[in-house]
């Protein structure tokens, strides 16, 4: 028996042994530690997250010691607490107004590198950096170039006439969301793109040629060919991105930390000050499981709009 | 994200009763063989190594430079973690709630001082202090430091908890080159009819703070630290405080009381803090401390109210532009007010928490680097300290800041520590975000304070001031 032979001879037992073992049902057997580190990472903390908020648990407030305190939470939530609704309408704004123009942008971005095939390859390392920085770093860096005095940024838009010499992007109520707004879709078109960009590539020719020679114009193989195609997995992008920026939190928190006023306070900020500023850890988890019920909302509406739009088909 | 955070931090909680006692009075420890020395005292604790964390500020560096000297006479090695203001207090909070017993000792501010003895996560200090084996013959604390300053800033409820840090306090910084210049003063006078000195009432604060606004040069009258951030709340205190107002009717900071931060002195005072955004920067409503203070550094700005702490980088040449350069004084006062000279009472605190796994070597080394040699060293390299004998030496006498951070202790007034401090504080920094942007009147966001305090707190906060 060669010693090259032994391995192979190891695996083959170990397969047949496993093939026996699943044909005698014993195959779940096999998921259970993913099962298990599955409900300690993930299900154990939720159905936690569910029983605090019925508690009044907090380390603030002497007395409250983890008392159960029925709906008290959910009612507070709903009928006194005008910034957590304030929090939740910015949160729609910015999660609205970043994805909408990420998606257009990075669709149109990834329409213009795919005409011109043979260049992608150069120019995507390029696009790809912002998506690749950490989000802490993106709001450092973001912070330093839009400051006032010091910024590069900041400076240049005074310079070109863009930005009056009295007016602070970051430090105006008015200005600040929107400029929340651009940074993330100065960091997350890329990601747009770049799917985009293997999605179109990857269509079949066919249908195309097919139109060309029917007379088909630029514009009716976009509307009629181009996007229905791509309405996939454009949908599967816009769902990625609409959950990830409802949990934007780092860049916001480190570039204006919920202000002025409470004009960027998103939700996530709100709910990590409530739980970690405030340590109301009982009305903290209301919180956080309203973040969970929102993303579940929209993510329920966002499959049946596309399964209308698809004849009843969803992705 | 934040359910497996919540499952962490909350997984011990029930438990609101203080931790095992230290072994400080163990009978090993207690037994003392001739005199005290530090060296005899840290013997059983060689080759422990005491980790710390704190702001990462001079008093925080100074003290890792002193520490070599420690380690050398006891063997016992000391870490020091330094962050952000807000995330050193985070991290503690959360080591505190998860009773891993990172930190030997933890450099906090006094503001949650209520929050960590509520919960059982400190441990008093008089277990160490009636211990022979631990207690250093010469260290007088009740002597030692000022007592006011020890009382708000390491007490609660009548029971030591430690001893100061940094004993803090916020105070007027200008350019003293412009206030001399005599170009400066003749133009000064011709508009406003009386000569230009160090301003003694906010008017003439104002007054020079428009006098000094060039925005067209990018130099700035003042710079007002308007970020929602702690620093904006602990900036108008200075103002509040002066203009006669107070948050609570309270004698001490470790007691709840009648709610009063709607009252019209406090009002009034809001209103001249906003008053001050005309003369600061553009972007100064999201600035705080780090961010005026480069801009002093920078010489980008006549005067602003600013820490002790931090007078040690702006008179550094290293660091600092204007070294040389700058004055400093008590705050201003409001004429109006019977309030006269005031400060504010701040400071971290030396604390040592329950789930500490080396209490009695923790203390030695607080008790040491409250010495006198210490205290001094500290201070000089940046520090504050709450020892009246320290602002004695010459040395210290010297530094331009230190009759300031004097005059400024001696008016200085209390601050809640009781455990819903830190929501207070959230509250109203809200609030005066809120009144600085303009979406709400200084009376509105002051009553929606009034109103969300008396419901934090209940009974004991009742209303005084009608709310609109």
């Amino acid at each position: 028996m060669s010693h090259r032979s032994l391995p192979r001879r190891l695996y083959r037992l170990v397969a047949r042994a496993g093939t026996v073992l699943a044909d005698r049902g014993m195959g779940p057997a096999f998921l259970l530690p993913a099962v298990i580190l599955l409900f300690i990472i993930l299900v154990g903390p939720f159905f936690y997250t569910i029983f605090l908020s019925f508690t009044d648990l907090s380390y603030s407030t002497p007395g409250h010691d983890g008392n159960f305190v029925g709906l008290t939470n959910y009612r507070r939530l709903v009928t006194d607490d005008p910034v957590f609704w304030h929090s939740v309408a910015t949160t729609l704004r910015f999660v609205a107004a970043s994805v909408s123009i990420e998606m257009v942008l990075g669709f149109g971005l990834a329409l213009v590198l795919a005409s011109q095939a043979h260049r992608p390859r150069a120019v995507m390392p390029l696009l790809l950096v912002p998506m690749m920085l950490a989000p802490v770093a993106v709001g450092l860096l973001w912070k330093l170039v839009l400051q006032g005095e010091f910024g590069m940024v900041a400076y240049y838009l005074r310079k070109i006439g863009l930005v009056a010499d009295d007016t602070s992007l970051l430090g105006d109520a008015s200005l600040a969301l929107p400029t929340m707004v651009l940074v993330d879709v100065w960091q997350w078109t890329p990601f747009v793109t770049l799917v985009a960009l293997a999605g179109l590539l990857g269509l079949p020719r066919a249908p195309f040629e097919a139109a060309m020679m029917d007379g088909a114009g630029r514009v009716r193989i976009f509307f009629d060919i181009t996007l229905p195609l791509m309405r996939p997995l454009l949908a599967m992008v816009l769902l990625l991105r609409t959950i990830d920026a409802f949990k934007e939190f780092d860049k916001v928190f480190l570039m204006t930390g919920g202000g002025p006023g409470i004009s960027t306070e998103l939700l996530s900020i709100y709910v990590y000050r409530v739980n970690f500023r405030n340590w109301d850890l009982g009305y903290g988890a209301v919180c956080a499981f309203m973040i969970y019920l929102v993303v579940l909302i929209l993510c329920k509406l966002f499959y049946a709009a596309l399964g209308q739009a698809g004849g009843g088909k969803s992705t | 994200m934040f359910a497996g955070i919540l499952l962490a931090v909350t997984s011990c909680k029930g438990d609101k009763k203080q931790g095992p006692a230290p072994s400080a009075g163990s009978s090993a420890t207690d037994q003392v063989v001739g005199p005290w020395s530090l060296e005899k005292a840290a013997a059983p604790y060689r080759g422990v190594t005491l980790r710390t964390i704190g702001e990462a500020l001079p008093p925080l560096e100074a003290m890792g430079r002193l520490t070599a000297d420690f380690e050398k006479r006891t063997g016992i090695k000391v870490v020091i973690e330094m962050y952000e203001h807000s995330e050193a207090v985070n991290k503690v909070m959360l080591d505190l709630n998860s009773k891993v017993g990172r930190y030997d000792f933890i450099l906090q501010p006094h503001r949650e001082l209520g929050r960590f003895v509520t919960n059982g996560h400190v441990l008093p200090i008089e277990k160490f202090l009636s211990n022979p084996a631990l207690r250093d013959p010469s260290f007088e604390p009740e002597k030692s430091l000022q007592p006011v300053l020890w009382k708000e800033i390491s007490q609660y409820d009548g029971k030591v908890y430690g001893f100061p840090f940094t004993a803090l306090s916020m105070y007027l910084w200008y350019r003293k080159d412009l206030l001399e210049d005599l170009q400066e003063q003749a133009g000064f006078k011709a508009k406003f009819g009386y000569d230009l000195k160090v301003p003694s009432t906010w008017k003439e604060y104002a007054d020079a703070a428009a006098w000094f606004h060039r925005p067209d040069k990018k130099f700035y009258g003042t710079a007002i630290q308007g970020k929602r951030h702690e620093a904006l709340w602990y900036e108008w205190l200075n103002f509040l405080y002066s203009f006669g107002g107070d948050m609570m009717k309270t004698d001490t900071g470790s007691k709840c009381g009648p709610v009063i931060v709607n009252s019209p002195e406090a009002v009034a005072s809001l209103e001249y803090y906003k008053s001050l955004v005309k003369s600061s920067p553009p972007d100064t409503l999201n600035y705080f401390w780090d961010d005026v203070m480069a801009l002093m550094q920078q010489g980008k700005v006549f005067e602003l109210t600013m820490w002790n702490d931090s007078t040690y980088a702006v008179e550094d040449p290293k660091q600092s532009k204007v070294s040389g350069k700058m004055g400093f004084a008590t705050l201003p006062v409001a004429p109006d007010s019977k309030a006269g000279k005031v400060g504010q009472i701040e400071g971290w605190t030396y604390l040592i928490p329950t789930a500490s796994k080396n209490p009695e070597a923790a203390y030695l080394f607080i008790q040491w680097m409250m010495g006198f040699d210490q205290q001094l060293a500290q201070h000089l390299g940046g520090g504050a300290s709450a020892r009246p004998d320290v602002y004695a030496q010459p040395d210290v006498k010297k530094l331009s800041y230190s009759q300031a951070s004097v005059d400024t202790n001696a008016v200085a007034r209390p601050k809640p520590t009781i455990p819903q401090a830190p929501e207070i504080t959230d509250i109203l920094v809200r609030e005066l975000s809120l009144a600085l942007t303009g979406t709400k009147t200084p009376k509105q966001a002051l009553d929606t304070a009034a109103v969300e305090m008396n419901k934090l707190l209940g009974a004991c906060a009742p209303l005084v001031y009608p709310v609109q």
